[in-house]
């Protein structure tokens, strides 16, 4: 027992060791957003990087705005997943302003609007259904005969935008209007979908939940940005001020990196410049993690074996 | 599917839960939605309210089928292991692996006391201690009698033989997961904002949950949004 105790200690110095001679050693580092398509792209570009241009790669956990500033200052060379328009105003001032981050010229789309379980999807078909009361009233689950619907987390830029979008097509009259923890909504969907009950709810691709449920986007007029007058979010009133009787504009992601890259590691920038991946790619990733909750660094060595002539081709001038 | 349904049409308290998390405070709306089952003999959905539910217990000596325990398919991105409560059609779900669920029948929170939200199972206890919150304590006789607590164990002990205690953080909130000594309860709305099993049914999650177990109160119905 004891000579295990001391053999425990010396691989527990020796890991600590090497740990830090790995840290002092790497030669990139990418940050790791907390959603799980952002962890696996990180990890993805972590092993296709180290396998094609021989360099070891850091993955550390943070949030965009902290990558951000450690992009500019040199201490975080990748960011895999920023999104538009939601960081619009960290790229106007990183990317824009300062250039000391560059995106990538490959993006994913995505999209934002209302789904519905396929109960729901019987009666309601398009935002218009949303403002008729006898359609919606399938959406009652607190007996007052408004049907009620999960707009997003209370913390979410686009929750207030929902409530813009609720009271310019007119069906916030009808409906009552819930925010709550993104977790808790799921939760809500999934014991919708196993009892068959209908359920109206914001919702964003790519994301697992396509992957788990059969679920149908309302149909509602393309987007056009004149139809879109939002006041800026800093005035108390600005979801009374603002109006939007369209669907939203469509989103994307992209790879961003420090600038510095393209004269420091030139074979980097030129490797983050060909990564691609589908929108699909994507889902299927925040399912293997979010869903099957396979481990980040794991999902991403079987992913890169499986496209070794993709991941390859990323490295090629 | 599942021979029990929400009457929609009644009107129900919930309504504050949604307006809480909407951030907009109103007075409680006092009704109660009315769960419907189906009645095999007679081919017909009938109301399934305190008086029906006592008289098909002292009939069939078990509780509807739907809400009796048992696994159902339920995909989900919660992690085995976490409960996920649906007042509205007063099912708890324990999450099972492989895309399944093992579903209990419950009874939840009469008007006033319902709540939603994310919390998690602090603590566990076999024959727990029940003790009145002062405001029955205030209101009725029989809890008076036992306001320094009625020790666990006891046949008439309405927490029955487990509990688990529903905290955010590190901090207990009032709310439990309990038994019953009154089966026939299971699908209504009745309890003091706690979520009830019947007694089988409590032994048998108790066993199967750890204390740190996720709990999701969904914001449906019954279920009011007290914040945590």
């Amino acid at each position: 027992m004891k000579r295990r105790a001391s053999n425990f200690l010396v691989s527990t110095v020796l890991a600590s060791v090497l740990a830090a001679a790995g840290a002092q050693a790497a030669d990139l580092v990418i940050s790791a957003p907390n959603w799980p398509s952002g962890q696996a792209t990180a990890n993805i570009l972590k092993i296709g990087i180290e396998k094609t241009l021989g360099l070891a790669v850091d993955v550390k956990p943070m949030g965009t705005m902290n990558a951000f500033v450690g992009l500019e200052k040199g201490t975080v060379d990748v960011q895999p997943e920023i999104w538009r328009p939601n960081f619009d105003d960290l790229v106007r001032k990183y990317v824009d302003e300062k250039g000391a981050v560059t995106l990538a010229g490959k993006s994913v789309a995505a999209w934002q609007g209302l789904c519905a379980t396929p109960s729901a999807a019987r009666t309601i078909k398009s935002i218009g259904d949303l403002g008729d009361p006898e359609k919606t009233k399938v959406l009652d689950t607190d007996g007052d005969g408004k049907g009620e619907m999960w707009i997003g987390a209370a913390t979410w830029l686009s929750t207030g935008i929902e409530r813009v979008r609720a009271k310019s097509y007119g069906y916030g009259e009808n409906m009552t209007l819930v925010e709550a923890e993104e977790d808790v909504a799921m939760a809500a969907v999934d014991a919708a979908i196993a009892t068959d009950q209908p359920m109206v709810f914001y919702c964003y691709a790519p994301h697992h939940v396509f992957q788990l449920h059969e679920l149908t986007r309302l149909e509602e007029p393309a987007h056009d940005a004149a139809k879109w007058k939002l006041a800026p979010a800093s005035d108390p009133l600005w979801i009374e001020k603002s109006s939007a009787t369209t669907a939203w504009d469509a989103a994307h992601f992209q790879i961003g990196y420090s600038s510095a890259l393209t004269e420091k590691r030139p074979d980097v920038a030129n490797f983050l410049e060909h990564a691609d991946f589908t929108a699909e790619e994507v889902t299927q990733m925040s399912y293997a993690l979010g869903v099957e909750r396979q481990e980040p660094l794991e999902f991403a060595r079987k992913w890169v074996e499986q496209n070794e002539a993709r991941v390859e081709g990323w490295a090629k001038p | 599917m599942n021979a029990v349904r929400e009457k929609r049409s009644t009107s129900r308290l919930g309504r504050l839960g949604w307006l809480v998390a909407a951030g907009i405070a109103l007075a409680p709306l006092m009704a109660l939605a009315q769960t419907q089952i189906y009645d095999s003999k007679t081919g017909k959905w009938v109301n399934y309210d305190k008086k029906k539910a006592r008289q098909l217990y002292a009939r069939n000596k078990q509780l509807p089928e739907a809400f009796q325990r048992q696994i159902v398919p339920f995909r989900t991105a919660e992690a085995p292991g976490t409960i996920i409560i649906d007042g509205n059609q007063h099912f708890l779900y324990l999450v099972q692996p492989g895309g399944q669920a093992i579903r209990y029948g419950i009874g939840v929170g009469r008007e006033g006391f319902g709540w939603a939200g994310m919390v998690r199972v602090g603590r566990k206890a076999e024959n727990p201690t029940w003790t009145p919150p002062p405001e029955m304590v205030a209101r009725d006789p029989h809890a008076a009698k036992w306001a320094a607590g009625m020790p666990g164990g006891r046949p008439d002990n309405p927490l029955g033989p487990r509990a688990m205690y529903l905290f955010v953080g590190d901090s207990d909130t009032i709310y439990r997961i309990h038994g019953t000594i009154e089966p026939w309860t299971i699908g209504l709305d009745v309890s003091s904002g706690c979520i009830r099993l019947n007694n089988e049914d409590v032994i048998d999650l108790y066993d199967r949950v750890d204390v740190g177990a996720k709990v999701i109160v969904l914001m449906q119905g019954a279920a009011l949004y007290k914040g945590v």
